[in-house]
């Protein structure tokens, strides 16, 4: 029933142009991405960006207002795509008041799953989750990082060849999201596709490929090791100087695209060709910079302050 | 095979459902502590029937004849001596106080006028501020002035011993309720009333919730149909309005004796159409509102105050004005009611109440129609 031929080559999820609006609010002003099967794509940006929305529209739980999307070859809210697709909404959205247990068997019957079949799914999805001992625990009185854990269990229990995660690690500790992605790797190696959007740019960097989503828009794309060696400013940490001083006249610098504290010290993005002005601004107050390794999160803001810049 | 998948998700939500039910305390005691709680309420505290009406005498005449007369009026405890007053003027003071309800005043020469064979007249003043104590009370002196009438014919020989008393007398029977307990009119109201209030409101939070909390996403995003979701949802509720109909027929049946007259299967056959129109009400205003607040009040609105103000419930609706009486036709209670008391008290059958079950399965109809078209599986 769920089987539509896997074309090698033909992405699981194909966007096209997406736009979406609520009201006078555009969420979505065109989005165009690909997601192919053993691909993990992060869909990158801040709280507003769009994330939300653009999963939901994969999902068939929302409408778009112009765009296609196709999933596995399909529109969205084919009843042939939901038995192949798995879901992980970013609210809380199991049932607090069922175990564990109760929940995963919610969910088994939902999709139809043969019992005997499903046993052993259940068995191998506690095991790595590492939920096995609280089955009989309420929903409700799970840590957060068991919560999504065990949403994730309920996502997976179909094994969907699409999954989509809506910021599958918010308010879960180190550990357990250290754990959520290791768990990822192990599906995406089985050939599934997997969509997750994040706030954390550190996060992002597990990725396949990602996306930066910004008030709506994909400002970039690519292999995150890429998007990083790319970029064309370079990157610094300001050292010496009096920090207060500095702050201020790194943020009113024209040649600085962004800044941000890191750690003691103030991390700054500059302007392809500024960095000898830069410089001589510095030694006038006694600091120095120091080159650094750019991070994906250097990308970001380099990109965003750029936008802003044109916008302005 | 799709037959055999869609029980499978059907049981699969309303085992999930009846899970949430056994686990909230709340839809627990609404669903089967409330409907006893309130049939024992209404069946014996809110009672119509009035008795013991305090009456206070002011007998001014202080003959044998007198009391005699104030011994027919206590005599079937249908009023209660309460005071004797000296003073005719006090009466209003010690109605206004509440210590009586009625007070009898027999002037001085009232047993003279009897012995002259003159009509003899006494007062009678009855607090009429609850107009429908007044009423009875009313119609209970009216009684005991014939009773006392009578008794004083027969005494000075105007009648013939055992001729079997006035010149005209009605002789009247009441049917079908012949005490005319109040319990017996009210419990078909409360049953209805009840199960109204139940698959209104729970229905609606049930679905309310599942927008609120966030799961009707994850649910949407699983193969499941929204006939799937609305039978799923709607079967624990029927299931615990069935367990409502007999816990509150039989407590009344052992409680106040209601009787049974009539056909069983017309009276369940009504009951499961009368709650599938009411759960259909709660999944609609559920789908609209989405929001558990807006529900229960919406709830509250459109099925507890109808239910229980224009069914018949306890005003008749022939004594409504017409704009009322036409939004009663709305009111799936009031055939529900009128069923319950056809079958129940007169022995009605099918030839009387067809109508009355012709209309419950539109309204079901009508109601959970709309609600499964009005049910997108969209978040927005």
């Amino acid at each position: 029933m769920a089987a539509t031929p896997a074309t090698p080559g033909q992405p699981a999820i194909q966007i096209r142009d997406l736009v979406r609006r609520f009201g006078d609010l555009t969420a979505l002003h065109g989005i165009s991405l690909d997601v192919h099967p053993g691909e993990i794509y992060g869909l990158v940006g801040p709280d507003g960006a769009g994330k939300t929305t653009t999963i939901r529209i994969i999902a068939g739980l929302m409408d778009a207002d112009q765009g296609s999307v196709v999933v596995l070859g399909l529109a969205p809210d084919d009843p042939r795509v939901r038995e192949s697709v798995g879901m992980m909404p970013q609210r809380y959205s199991l049932y607090g008041d069922l175990s564990v247990g109760e929940n995963l068997d919610f969910f088994r019957q939902l999709f139809c799953l043969p019992r005997a079949q499903a046993r052993q799914r259940i068995q191998r999805l506690l095991a790595l989750t590492r939920l096995s001992p609280f089955v009989d625990r309420r929903a409700d009185d799970l840590s957060g990082g068991m919560y999504k854990k065990l949403a994730l269990a309920c996502a997976l229990l179909h094994e969907p060849r699409v999954l989509l995660l809506d910021e599958p690690t918010n308010g879960v500790d180190p550990v357990s999201r250290r754990e959520l992605w290791t768990l990822l790797d192990e599906f995406v190696a089985e050939g599934m596709a997997v969509l997750v959007s994040t706030p954390y740019m550190d996060e992002a960097e597990r990725c396949h490929r990602v996306g930066l989503l910004h008030c709506g828009r994909l400002i970039a794309q690519g292999v995150p090791a890429t998007l990083v060696h790319d970029l064309d400013h370079p990157v610094f940490v300001v050292e010496g100087g009096d920090r207060a001083v500095l702050q201020e006249l790194v943020e009113a610098a024209p040649e600085v695209q962004a800044a941000s504290p890191a750690g003691a010290r103030l991390r700054v993005v500059v302007k392809p060709g500024a960095t000898a002005a830069l410089r001589e601004r510095l030694a006038g107050v006694d600091a120095h910079l120091e080159p650094t390794r750019a991070s994906f999160e250097d990308v970001f803001v380099a990109r965003i302050g750029a936008l802003e810049e044109a916008a302005a | 095979m799709r037959a055999r998948r869609f029980l499978i998700r059907v049981w699969a939500l309303a085992h999930k459902e009846s899970l949430h039910i056994r686990r909230d305390p709340l839809t627990l005691y609404l669903g089967l502590l409330l409907p006893l709680i309130m049939a024992l309420l209404f069946g014996f505290g809110i009672s119509f029937d009035i008795d013991h009406i305090p009456l206070a005498v002011a007998d001014l005449d202080r003959s044998p004849q007198s009391r005699a007369l104030v011994q027919d009026f206590v005599a079937a405890q249908e009023f209660e001596y309460r005071a004797d007053l000296l003073d005719p003027d006090r009466a209003i003071r010690l109605m206004a106080s509440d210590r009586a309800t009625a007070v009898l005043t027999i002037p001085q020469g009232y047993a003279r006028s009897l012995d002259r064979g003159e009509t003899a007249v006494v007062g009678l003043q009855i607090d009429a501020s609850d107009p429908n104590t007044a009423q009875q009370a009313l119609a209970r002196a009216d009684i005991m002035a014939q009773v006392a009438t009578a008794r004083i014919a027969a005494e000075a020989g105007l009648l013939e011993k055992g001729s079997g008393g006035l010149p005209l007398s009605a002789r009247t029977w009441t049917r079908f309720n012949p005490a005319a307990r109040s319990a017996l009119f009210l419990v078909p109201g409360v049953t209805a009333y009840v199960l109204a209030l139940v698959a209104v409101l729970l229905t609606s939070l049930a679905v309310a919730r599942e927008w609120e909390r966030g799961s009707m996403e994850q649910l949407f995003a699983t193969p499941v149909g929204r006939l799937e979701i609305v039978i799923g949802k709607l079967l624990p509720y029927l299931a615990m309005g069935c367990v409502q109909v007999l816990l509150v027929m039989t407590a009344s049946a052992w409680v106040f004796d209601l009787p049974f007259r009539g056909s069983l299967v017309l009276l369940a056959f009504a009951s499961l159409l009368f709650m599938l129109g009411m759960l259909g009400q709660g999944l609609l205003i559920s789908v609209i509102t989405r929001n558990q607040m807006v529900a229960t009040q919406t709830s509250m609105l459109s099925a507890m105050l109808p239910s229980m103000l224009l069914s018949g419930f306890m005003f008749p609706i022939d004594n409504m004005p017409l704009f009322l009486r036409v939004i009663s036709h709305l009111v799936p209670a009031r055939y529900y009611i009128a069923i319950l008391r056809g079958v129940l008290l007169k022995g009605n059958g099918v030839a009387e109440l067809w109508g009355q079950v012709a209309m419950l399965a539109l309204f079901a109809l009508v109601m959970i129609a709309v609600s499964t078209v009005r049910f997108t599986r969209k978040l927005a």
